[in-house]
């Protein structure tokens, strides 16, 4: 009965090309992220359960995706879509998943050294350790000098070690070495000049901002009197400052954060944040204020000291209330002091944390602008010697490890272009960016799936010692939360308006209301909107509708003739083939089981989204030798709940076929586990051996007929 | 637009049978939209033929596909003849109007019809069609307040209604909506009653030569007729 496909299907087009670009528009979260990574295709892998491909992705688009994963500020969720339907994905902690369970670890091999020309770069943060990864790929010699006994700068010296653990930036630091970067560390630079006497030909400097700002008040040189970055540079030395009991954190940015955070940590009891504006204007991330507060660091907002004073040990600060006032240059309203307001408060010692800048060695003899950062032309980034580069906090003044990562890139290129002798090469040309709102109509057709959070220490065990806090996703947590991604700027296009008929079939069957008909009568399919679930392109008669990203449509033709492949090898009489949803074979455990607990004979095809699945696959897999087919949903689990219906009518079209040719209808199934509230491996075993029945059946008939 | 229906599977199987080499021919205008012949139901047939002629073990045919923007213009159909040399017979699903279309244009090629054209109609929700127009040639909608009695009455009656309505419905089917009721309430809506109070003489049901032609009347102009 197995039969081989006797005739290669034949197409003539009548002058249409297939699609063979990806078409996928730039979505908000990737715009946003500094390194541009790729997130909506590694959110995907991971929804899929292809955790190791994710991270593939994830290290093609960041030299250092572990301390990223820890650390990222993730302007990324700030920017995601989903924040319009219920709460935005969680992809910084998909990606530390990604990292935790994608095999990260594995030894890199050692670069190829494909250039003569050697590179320094002084400094040894996240932009200069970038920086070293990327000229390292492209085959230079790279040199990183770093002051410190330790790598890192601000990853090591700034940020405490509950929120990155030092192993993960050893092991990155390893990885780097392994690739064969050399790091010199306890070596201060002075001069430039010497470097290039050494026959380095290109130099990036790096140094970062670690040097406080000063508030300008009386009495804040006092001992007890320390800065944020002294004060986390120095616990991260393994200094062991003692604050004492009561701590006064003055600021509120993440340093301010850290440092409060940091002092309870080393015993403190009572930590108070003191900070001019209200919380509304705070810039730490929200994340960690919350965390601080829950570890009952207190926060009292719109107050400043004006005066310290220390007596017996003791530190006074005079403290002033504030008014907010007209928004400043940069946005936020400027804090007003409340004449009459002063109180005096005391402390054992006061932690400043109001700012950092650079601070660059006069020998560099390089430009300084504004906030002592170092002047860069920004397309080139090099300054006013021949051959010197800059980046990093240095030039920008205080910024996030993920900019400095990617400064650290942009830099690695064009210090490539000085060596070549290219001009930086012109901007790429852009591709097409995501970026209106959802229509309410789309909004209220998404089905709501709350955003899960990683699971975090509480915080009477968190602040006994400096463990990390935040704990890695589960399997199936990650799996749920990825599967929330609305896979912005990869739905459907009309590709061929020539062939498309105007039938108003898309405009139909979306079940987020997003083909609509302009004033010129044309279907218009908008990017911004679409869901991608795929409907409109199964069910589009002209075939003028194709997605985005062509890969899903490929992927199930594939699978299918990797199964008939398989099946010809097993030899078996008789076996039969299952559209599973990809997300739901891995998501849930609903279909998970299906891999092991099907019986021999049970194919499985996965396709991302049973809306995927066309009558001419199901004809197909017949056509191939299949006794029996079914089709599994991923039940109540599924981030959408409009398909069915739809996969109903497709299945009972090909049923219709079935039965003109004499195969009986029962053998193709459609289930949506959950819903009939067995489990679908019993289900679809107890299918097998129905369709198994009546593939005996049949040849009985048959050979009592012949 | 022209609503067709697809021929049943077996009746397609029992057609190609004594051909070989078979194309496949869609229709991108009215048969896409009435979803019986468009591209994705070309592939749709040409897998259905394909699994039914495995399943009988009998591996004779050839399928090819092709999709014609409209099969009811010449020029489009000259697309065909280079196409068609190897090809035993063409399988249209156009509409009748696009099979012989194709016979005209392939003198030596059989041409078979995959679709049963069925009305001229409009879509009522996505997979359902109403027919709405019979082709007359006589157009009395202006008086019937934009309803026609010729399709939408079982009876085709011009004076209605008759006494088979109840509660609105035709006494043929009472599912089914009386169209003079229809055509009575809406008259009344647009205060055009006395067009339902008026006697319609007879229609032409002298039979139609056929087939009719038009003939457009700006290709009479030349004639000198509008002086």
């Amino acid at each position: 009965m197995n039969s081989v496909v006797k005739n290669e299907r034949q197409v003539i087009a009548a002058g249409h090309k297939e699609k063979k670009y990806d078409n996928s528009l730039v979505p908000p979260c990737q715009d946003a992220c500094p390194l541009k990574m790729d997130i909506r295709e590694y959110v995907d892998l991971v929804a899929q359960g292809k955790v190791m491909e994710a991270l593939q992705i994830i290290r093609e688009g960041n030299p250092f995706p572990s301390i990223c994963a820890h650390v990222c500020t993730h302007p990324c969720e700030d920017k995601c879509r989903r924040a319009q339907v219920d709460s935005p994905i969680a992809i910084r902690s998909l990606k530390r998943f990604a990292v935790e369970f994608g095999g990260d670890r594995m030894v890199q091999a050692e670069a190829e050294t494909k250039h003569s020309e050697k590179v320094a770069i002084v400094g040894s943060g996240p932009a200069g350790l970038s920086c070293a990864y990327y000229l390292r790929m492209l085959g230079y010699t790279v040199t990183v000098f770093e002051a410190h006994t330790e790598v890192g700068g601000m990853l090591r010296v700034g940020i405490p070690q509950y929120r990155l653990p030092r192993e993960v930036l050893d092991t990155e630091v390893y990885r780097l070495t392994q690739i064969g970067v050399e790091i010199r560390t306890n070596t201060r630079v002075v001069s430039l000049d010497v470097l290039f006497e050494l026959g380095y030909k290109a130099i990036f400097i790096t140094i970062g901002a670690h040097q406080s700002l000063k508030m300008g008040i009386e009495g804040e040189e006092s001992p007890g009197v320390i800065d944020g970055a002294t004060f986390l540079r120095e616990v991260n030395l393994g200094l062991h400052p003692v604050p004492g009991d009561s701590v006064a954190v003055v600021g509120g940015g993440n340093v301010a954060i850290d440092a409060a955070r940091t002092a309870a940590r080393l015993g403190a009891k009572k930590v108070t944040i003191l900070y001019r504006r209200s919380n509304k204007e705070m810039p730490a991330d929200p994340e960690e204020v919350k965390q601080a507060l829950e570890e009952n660091i207190r926060i009292q907002y719109l107050t400043t000291p004006t005066r310290i004073t220390r007596n017996e040990g003791k530190l006074y600060l005079t403290c002033v209330k504030m008014k907010l006032g007209e928004p400043d240059t940069s946005g936020r309203r400027q804090p007003i002091p409340v004449a009459g307001s002063e109180k005096e408060k005391v402390f054992d010692s006061v932690i400043i944390a109001t700012g950092q800048a650079p601070q660059t060695p006069g020998d560099f003899r390089v430009s300084i602008g504004r906030g002592s950062t170092i002047q860069v032309d920004p397309v080139t980034l090099t300054t006013n010697r021949q051959g010197v580069f800059a980046g990093g906090d240095a030039v920008t003044g205080p910024a996030t490890v993920t900019e400095a990562l990617a400064a650290g890139r942009m830099a690695a290129n064009r210090i490539d272009d000085y060596l070549q002798h290219r001009y930086p090469s012109s901007q790429k040309v852009e591709r097409g960016k995501v970026n209106r709102e959802l229509k309410p109509e789309t909004i209220n057709a998404i089905r709501r799936i709350g955003r899960s959070e990683p699971q975090v220490l509480p915080p009477e065990l968190r602040t006994k010692d400096f463990q990390p806090i935040e704990l890695s996703y589960g399997w199936e947590e990650a799996i749920n939360e990825a599967r929330r991604c609305l896979r912005c700027g990869i739905g459907a296009e009309i590709l061929f308006q020539d062939k498309c008929a105007t039938c108003l079939t898309c405009l139909r069957v979306c079940p987020y209301h997003v083909p609509y008909l302009d004033e010129h009568g044309t279907i218009n399919i908008p990017a911004d909107q679409c869901q991608a679930c795929g409907i409109c392109v199964a069910e589009c008669p002209a075939n003028a509708i194709v997605l985005r990203n062509t890969r899903e449509k490929r992927l199930i033709d594939e699978e299918l003739d990797h199964v008939f492949r398989s099946a010809a090898e097993s030899k078996r009489e008789s076996f039969i083939i299952g559209f599973c949803c990809q997300y739901g074979l891995f998501g849930t455990g609903t279909l998970g089981g299906l891999w092991r607990g099907t019986k021999a004979g049970v194919w499985i095809v996965p396709v991302l989204c049973i809306a995927k699945v066309e009558p001419s696959h199901l004809l197909r897999a017949f056509e191939g030798g299949a006794e029996g087919v079914f089709i599994a949903g991923c039940g109540d689990q599924c981030a959408r709940d409009n398909t069915a219906a739809q996969v109903m009518k497709r299945v009972n079209k090909v049923k219709g076929v079935l039965k003109s040719i004499g195969i009986e209808p029962e053998r193709l199934k459609l289930f949506i586990p959950g819903t009939a509230g067995t489990d679908p491996v019993t289900e679809i075993n107890e299918a097998f051996e129905e369709i198994s029945g009546s593939f005996l059946a049949s040849i009985i008939k048959q050979e009592v007929r012949d | 637009m022209i609503v067709a229906e697809q021929k049943p599977l077996d009746e397609i199987v029992r057609m190609i049978t004594p051909y070989e080499n078979v194309m496949i021919i869609g229709c991108g205008t009215c048969m896409t939209v009435c979803n019986a012949g468009g591209e994705n139901e070309v592939s749709f047939l040409h897998d259905a033929l394909r699994l039914a002629q495995t399943r009988s073990g009998d591996a004779y045919h050839n399928f090819y596909e092709l999709t014609l923007k409209r099969q009811c213009d010449p020029e489009f159909l000259e697309l065909l003849e280079e196409r068609v040399s190897s090809i035993d017979a063409v399988l249209s699903l156009g509409c009748g109007i696009g099979v012989q279309a194709i016979a005209e244009k392939l003198a030596d090629t059989p041409v078979l019809p995959g679709v049963n054209t069925s009305f001229m109609g409009m879509t009522k929700e996505s997979g359902i069609w109403d027919e709405r127009c019979a082709a007359c040639g006589d157009c009395r909608l202006e008086d019937t307040a934009g309803i026609c009695p010729i399709t939408r009455c079982t009876k085709g009656i011009l004076n209605g209604p008759c006494a088979g309505t109840k509660n609105g419905k035709c006494e043929a089917n009472m599912e089914m909506d009386c169209a003079w009721i229809q055509i009575y309430e809406r008259l009344e809506r647009l205060q055009q009653l006395e067009k339902i109070r008026r006697y319609y003489p007879l229609r032409n049901f002298r039979a139609i030569p056929r087939p009719r032609r038009i003939t457009s009347v700006a290709s009479d102009v030349g004639g000198g007729k509008s002086g």
